[in-house]
């Protein structure tokens, strides 16, 4: 689904100035075709989770080739792989690093069968009330402030979890963050200002516990900051022109973006940026990229891993057998900044290409189906349509296909805690879960556990025997989850060095890239004599389909 | 793991794949017992009668019931009680022979296979086994008689929505 930006076109080079705001997948197709034009390509221009890219899609397909930025459809791809046993050649960048794999079922490991960093997440509690690190700070300002602010009005959203303690009716929580009709946008900005920087932070001050071994905050007003009114400070402040994409520091007349501001200017700039949102059209907002991915992206290292994704899948598509994984490194090791690797076998506890039960402990009379689905099912195993059965009992299945008081029927389930499901799920029980579209299917054995360690697991649950590595304990670095699912109970940033696989293991490994984007490697068609190859594109979802190749290519190719 | 397993797993994706397509008019569901569970080994499904044929407009209630055997053996199928058809027991449960473990049951029959099966079977009897008196001698003695039994029956069974 993603489309061109200005700022992909240092490296993305298919791309053109004209083609901003145009589908990838469907320019660079045109761009290929340019250059090869008797191939054919078909572009898809939509999510690769999308239902109809199903197992019998990818059974078309000699070879996949990825070039996704985010776990996610990385994991759900891989699985339809896997379903379809079509050779998967996986890739991606981060900065210098980057790495090409090859995964074949039954012959390599699959992309699962190796720990991956997972989402970090902080608890709400640590974000709202005793923040403690930069990233923290971050996370606040972008999945709950702004969400807020912005966001979906129905969406559940913590920012007030402590406001919300002093039985404030529900109206009155809400009308916070309402601008009233008489109140002009500086009035409201300064009240928000007020209510987040100030009131909620007396009000965790409230709580002496908590400041016992900690330094604690200060309560922060607009009126101490900014005395007076910002339009007296700037002349320009009411000129809102609709044309221009909004910026708070144009407006302010900030120029330098490497400046660090004061805490003056630092509140000019939430007053203003609030006033610029609002009054902007909301779609330019959705289309603003927030508190973005910090890596940079090289060319060169894109450049490097679509030309291995390339050799690669040549050998895939003349069975050669002698994959490689292949690791661009930073610094140089024995003078090399490529490393090959041989690939391993399947890992035969791998839950996703073997079948070995997981464990979860989990406190059966607290905890509810929804709790499991959304922290288990959908966060830890990767699926996208779960159905869970306990036995002979479906539990839960999710999708547009069911009749009403099916859904009516999991509705209730999902807010039942699990020993009091129809089919009760207690200590002991085991439970599988399986997706309607991956193929994959999950067996879950339930240990029943009554507490938890509020702040190593804030989750109150415990699963074993999954691959998913712990989030590691670095955070001083974040980049934006790309598609990571947020504003729930927990928050989830994504590290971007995902400083990786398994440290110590059986092989060292360079850093693992999930953050970045490959560019189209167009030049796939090189050398291919078979008939098809696909290559999943671009930030999760577009797919381009490259099938039919000239009779006359594919001959002259030959001879080569 | 025992049979039950394997039912399991073969049902859930039977499930599955119904979900992903199923012909028109038909429903298969599993059984919402009274407790709100939903339970795999009891589908209740809905038979359209063919547009053609003395059985268009009917929606016919069918239930299958699987065992832990299953799909070693096939499920039970049965219509409601009295259900008017040379093949269909007093008791509602179908007579058909891929439905009979020691004819042409095969573990690769589908959900939707055997609903397809029975939708045909509605409209061709197979007389030479009877499973009812009513339907059977009427079939075979008085067809007139039988097509208007089959009618009024059809009306019977309007659709559900």
């Amino acid at each position: 689904m993603d489309t061109i930006e200005v700022s992909n076109l240092n490296r993305q080079f298919l791309f053109r100035q004209s083609h901003v705001g145009q589908s990838k997948a469907k320019v660079a197709r045109d761009a290929v075709l340019r250059f090869r034009p008797h191939i054919s390509i078909t572009p898809y221009h939509a999510n690769v989770k999308d239902s109809n890219f199903n197992v019998n899609f990818f059974k078309q397909f000699n070879v996949v080739l990825n070039g996704l930025d985010n776990l996610d459809a990385r994991r759900h791809v891989n699985r339809l792989c896997l379903a379809a046993e079509v050779p998967l050649v996986e890739s991606g960048t981060t900065g210098f690093l980057g790495q090409v794999t090859v995964h074949v079922k039954g012959k390599t490991e699959c992309y699962e069968c190796q720990p991956k960093p997972a989402p970090k997440t902080y608890p709400v509690c640590t974000i709202t009330s005793t923040p403690s690190k930069f990233v923290h700070c971050i996370v606040w300002a972008k999945d709950l402030l702004f969400a807020k602010l912005f966001g979906d009005k129905n969406q559940e959203n913590d920012l007030n979890v402590r406001s919300n303690d002093s039985c404030s009716s529900s109206e009155n929580k809400n009308n916070v963050f309402e601008r009233s009709d008489d109140e002009d946008w500086e009035q409201y900005g300064r009240r928000i200002y007020d209510h987040v920087f100030g009131y909620n932070i007396e009000l965790a001050l409230s709580d002496e516990e908590t400041w016992k071994n900690r330094t604690k905050p200060r309560p922060m007003y607009s009126r101490d900051v900014l005395p007076d009114k910002m339009t007296q400070q700037n002349g320009n402040a009411d000129k809102t022109d609709d044309l221009s994409p909004a910026s708070a520091m144009a407006s302010l007349g900030l120029k330098n973006p490497q400046d660090i501001w004061c805490l003056m200017e630092n509140t000019r700039v939430f007053l203003e940026a609030l006033k610029l949102f609002f009054t902007s059209r909301k779609k330019e907002i959705g289309n603003l990229s927030i508190a973005g991915n910090i890596v940079h992206a090289v060319a060169t290292t894109n450049a490097i891993v679509a030309g291995l994704i390339v050799i690669e899948a040549i050998k895939v598509l003349k069975k050669d057998g002698c994959y490689r994984m292949t690791y661009c490194l930073e610094h140089p090791s024995k003078k090399m900044l490529l490393m090959p690797v041989e690939p391993f076998e399947p890992n035969k506890s791998c839950c996703v290409c073997s079948q070995t039960p997981l464990s979860l402990e989990i406190n059966t009379h607290r905890s509810k189906l929804r709790d499991f689905v959304e922290k288990i099912v959908k966060a830890k195993l990767g699926m996208n349509s779960p159905l869970i059965m306990c036995g002979l009992a479906l539990l839960y299945e999710v999708g547009d296909d069911l009749e009403k008081d099916m859904i009516e029927n999991y509705t209730a389930n999902l807010e039942k805690v699990l020993s009091e499901l129809p089919s009760p799920v207690t200590g002991g029980t085991m439970l599988t879960v399986e997706d309607l579209q991956q193929e994959f299917t999950c067996n879950i054995y339930i240990k029943h556990r009554e507490e938890f360690d509020e702040e190593k697991e804030p989750d109150e649950m415990v699963l074993s025997g999954w691959t998913q590595a712990p989030p590691e304990k670095k955070d001083d670095k974040t980049s934006n989850g790309n598609g990571a699912s947020t504003s729930k109970k927990d928050i989830e940033v994504k590290e971007i060095s995902d400083g990786t696989a398994s440290p110590g293991k059986k092989r060292k490994l360079p850093e693992f890239s999930e953050g970045c984007t490959l560019d189209q490697s167009n030049d796939a068609d090189e050398t291919m004599n078979h008939k098809k190859i696909q290559k999943l594109d671009d930030d999760d979802d577009d797919l381009v389909m490259l099938d039919h190749w000239g009779k006359d290519t594919s001959k002259k190719q030959r001879s080569q | 793991m025992s049979g039950g397993g394997i039912a399991r797993g073969r049902l859930a994706e039977e499930r599955k794949s119904w979900r992903k397509n199923h012909p028109h008019g038909f429903v298969a569901r599993p059984d919402n017992a009274p407790d709100g569970s939903l339970d795999l080994m009891v589908w209740k499904c809905i038979i359209p009668g063919k547009p053609g044929t003395d059985w268009e407009g009917g929606f016919f209630p069918l239930t299958l019931h699987f065992s832990e055997d299953y799909p070693s053996k096939p499920p039970k199928c049965k219509f409601p009680q009295g259900f008017f058809h040379p093949n269909v027991y007093p008791s509602g449960t179908v007579c058909l022979s891929i439905l009979n473990e020691d004819y042409g049951w095969r573990p690769a029959i589908t959900v939707k296979q055997i609903l397809v099966g029975i939708q045909d079977l509605l409209d061709q009897p197979n007389p030479a086994d009877p499973a009812q008196t009513d339907g059977y001698q009427l079939f075979v003695q008085d067809p007139t008689e039988y097509r208007r039994r089959v009618r009024q029956q059809s009306k019977l069974y309007p659709p559900t929505l």
